[in-house]
């Protein structure tokens, strides 16, 4: 499964909203009405799904699903 | 007050007085200083012992209307009064006074003394538990950390009978059957004062009624009671502000504190700096920094400090059972959110933001820095997160910005950090316990409880890290100050404990507002149970004492938790361990601006525009109003703080190079 679908995937039992809703462009809290706690929640998730630790500041600086993609698949190849 | 060398009135004057129609039966008990001008006396009557000092000075009040020293229109009984004092038309009586110098009280109903009186010291109040069993005895010298131990330390009777034989000692020490306005006081357009001792440089102005109390003021920090205050059985500290209407009966009002707008306390502490407005509050202990603004709130049976009651906080401590027998715990720094409801007994952990209802009795102490939710009627927990936002960082700025005691000999010892080695221990403790917690929890659980309250398994982790991360700084700016403010030879004993300092494994505790290794603590109490320390002022000496050790006993705890946080080998710690320490202080802190000025930032994004922009122009009228966040001050500051982490990383690193 690719990064963008676990990501979807999170997003959905998190927010508790339709995948079709999901895109790359979508953002966590102007789209998918992400509020500050779930935002962390959302970080901690993609943690768990991924099995990495994500600078605290940097994730919660990520303000789309694509930007999510990139900066999780950075943190992976970074190791 | 200088002492007057009193003479009997010649029958010269007696004719004066009489012809500007005063009257006496005794006219041989009003005996007058030398130099007595009997034309400054009119109107006046004159009953029992009667002394009266020199008349030929004046002043100018606030209102900026000169008044001569003089009496007019007065009734006098058993009264001394000082030089250059301005007396007039008093409706009712002065009675069993002693008038210190430059004092002017005017359009007054009655202020008297009716047989002795401690003037409200050593009357005993209800606090903290509205069901009694911790009594404390108010007295102008009661400071927080004196009730503190009288409140909370009840299992120590002897320490107990000791504080309470103080408290007594001191109000035996005023015990009179005269009360005494202070040098320099000003009485204006007041009702009925009785049983009341006021202090030098006081202002009284239109007061309804006082009852048995004391109004401790003082030349450098003055206190005012105004407009329709009702109070009986108080203390009322200098620098204090009590007006408009505020009611309160068993209460103390500590230095600096500003109460007013209707603001009702009952069996009630409110120690400096306190705000009390609009609400209502019944048996609490709040202490310094405590602030409730709000018509709509109750702050009943409960312990705060450096609190802000939002509106309509609630809570109760009746469970209509045996009586109001619960009490509650909101350690320093917290603050209620709007209609926030608390269900006493519960503990709430230092700086900690509670918002909605919560029925469950939980303890969060081992969590500060939280987030205490309600999700679907169910209390939540989210730890640590609090350190990030905005508001817990400009709240501890501001506090030592905003300390309104002006007396150099201030009752309460301050220690206002927000990371100290008491907030720090709680994070290591509740760092180790929310991983514990993950370790035990499975996969699919969605919460986790402890402590009476539940915690999204997802957080655990990360809240641990934010833990890790307020720990690495506080370790940080600690070391980074003690390296800037050491000399040279101090800093060769940089990781050495200091000399005099507590062990540093020893636990800290909070003292309502004076944060203090335990050991230091018990020391005091050995000294008070053994008699060594017997009244109010060699008390409040111990505090300050234990004041003036805080940044070594800081320095030896911080030294013994260093191996733990940063995970050194055991041993002497060396300088390559101090860099590693500034390293990730740099990151830590680095981290903490970001996501503070994240959450400030969403003062300025998205949602908080709506309403801006009544007929359009919604960006327009948001920047006019509230301008942009680069242009903000907080803002500015933030920049500011990153740039002096670099500079002194750097210096730092330099100091630990030469070392």
């Amino acid at each position: 499964m690719s990064t963008l679908d676990r990501i979807k995937n999170v997003a959905v039992e998190l927010l508790k909203i339709e995948a079709s809703r999901i895109n790359e462009n979508s953002r966590f809290v102007e789209d998918l009405g992400a509020d500050s706690m779930q935002s962390i929640e959302l970080v901690a998730s993609f943690e768990e799904e991924f099995d990495i630790e994500m600078d605290e500041d940097a994730a919660l600086g990520v303000k789309t699903v694509g930007d999510a993609v990139s900066f999780i698949d950075k943190v992976i190849a970074e190791g | 007050m200088s002492k007057p060398k009193y003479l009997h009135l010649t029958p010269a004057a007696i004719k004066i007085l009489k012809k500007n129609g005063c009257w006496s039966r005794h006219w041989e008990k009003v005996k007058v200083s030398k130099g007595f001008d009997p034309t400054r006396i009119a109107g006046t009557i004159f009953r029992g012992k009667v002394r009266i000092g020199s008349l030929d000075g004046q002043f100018i009040p606030r209102d900026g209307i000169r008044r001569y020293a003089g009496i007019f229109d007065a009734n006098l009984h058993n009264v001394t009064i000082g030089d250059n004092c301005h007396i007039s038309n008093i409706n009712g009586w002065l009675s069993n006074l002693v008038i210190e110098d430059r004092v002017l009280i005017e359009d007054v109903g009655s202020i008297v003394c009716q047989g002795e009186t401690t003037f409200g010291n050593g009357h005993s109040i209800e606090v903290l538990n509205e069901g009694g069993g911790r009594e404390l005895k108010i007295t102008e010298m009661t400071s927080a950390q004196t009730a503190y131990l009288t409140t909370l330390y009840r299992h120590d009777s002897e320490l107990i009978t000791t504080l309470d034989q103080i408290a007594d000692k001191y109000a035996g020490s005023v015990r009179s059957d005269r009360a005494t306005i202070g040098e320099g006081s000003f009485i204006f357009h007041c009702q009925n004062i009785v049983n009341v001792k006021i202090g030098k440089g006081a202002i009284l102005r239109g007061i309804q009624n006082l009852k048995e109390g004391s109004i401790a003021s003082a030349l450098d920090a003055s206190t005012f009671v105004g407009d329709g205050v009702i109070a009986k059985d108080f203390i009322i500290q200098k620098g204090a502000h009590v007006s408009d209407g505020a009611l309160l009966q068993g209460a103390l009002i500590g230095e600096g504190t500003r109460i007013g707008k209707q603001f009702s306390a009952e069996n009630s502490v409110l120690f400096s700096n306190s705000e009390g407005f609009h609400s209502e509050v019944c048996s609490i202990f709040a202490g310094p920094y405590s602030v409730t603004h709000h018509r709509s709130t109750l702050l009943i049976a409960g312990m705060f400090s450096f609190f802000n009651a939002g509106s309509g906080t609630n809570q109760s401590n009746h469970m209509y059972k045996l009586g109001p027998l619960h009490q509650g715990i909101l350690e320093r720094g917290c603050k209620t959110g709007s209609s926030s409801y608390l269900l006493w007994p519960s503990r709430v952990g230092a700086f900690s933001a509670i918002m909605g209802k919560h029925y469950a009795n939980f303890d969060t102490s081992d969590f500060p820095f939280s987030y205490v939710n309600e999700d679907g009627g169910k209390s939540t927990l989210v730890p640590g997160m609090n350190f990030f936002t905005v508001g817990t960082m400009r709240d501890g700025l501001k506090w030592p910005l905003r300390d309104r005691r002006t007396n150099a000999d201030k009752l309460d010892q301050l220690i206002f950090n927000v990371l100290s080695p008491y907030t720090g221990q709680k994070m290591i403790k509740g760092q180790a316990t929310l991983l514990e917690l993950y370790a035990n929890a499975e996969r699919g659980q969605e919460y986790v409880s402890h402590a009476g309250i539940l915690i999204k398994r997802l957080l655990l982790k990360t809240c641990s890290r934010y833990y890790r991360m307020a720990l690495e700084k506080y370790f940080g700016d600690v070391l980074v100050a003690r390296l800037q403010e050491k000399t040279p030879a101090e800093l060769s004993q940089l990781i050495t404990p200091p000399v005099g300092a507590v062990d540093g494994n020893a636990f800290w505790v909070d003292i309502s507002g004076l944060l203090c290794a335990k050991p230091r603590l018990d020391d005091l109490l050995d000294s008070l149970k053994s008699g060594m320390v017997t009244d109010t002022s060699s008390l409040l000496q111990e505090f300050e004492t234990i004041h003036a050790h805080y940044v070594d006993d800081e320095w030896s705890w911080i030294l013994q938790s260093l191996p733990e946080v940063f995970g050194f080998k055991e041993g002497d710690i060396s300088v390559d361990d101090l860099k590693s320490v500034l390293e990730k202080w740099k990151i830590s802190s680095g981290k903490l601006l970001n996501m503070v000025e994240m959450d400030a930032s969403k003062e300025f994004e998205g949602n908080v525009r709506t309403g801006f922009g009544i007929d359009g122009y919604q960006d327009a009228d948001f920047d006019a109003v509230r301008g942009s966040f680069e242009a903000n001050s907080f803002k500015q500051q933030l920049d500011d703080m990153r740039q002096k982490i670099e500079t002194d990383l750097e210096q730092s690193i330099d100091i630990l190079n030469n070392l």
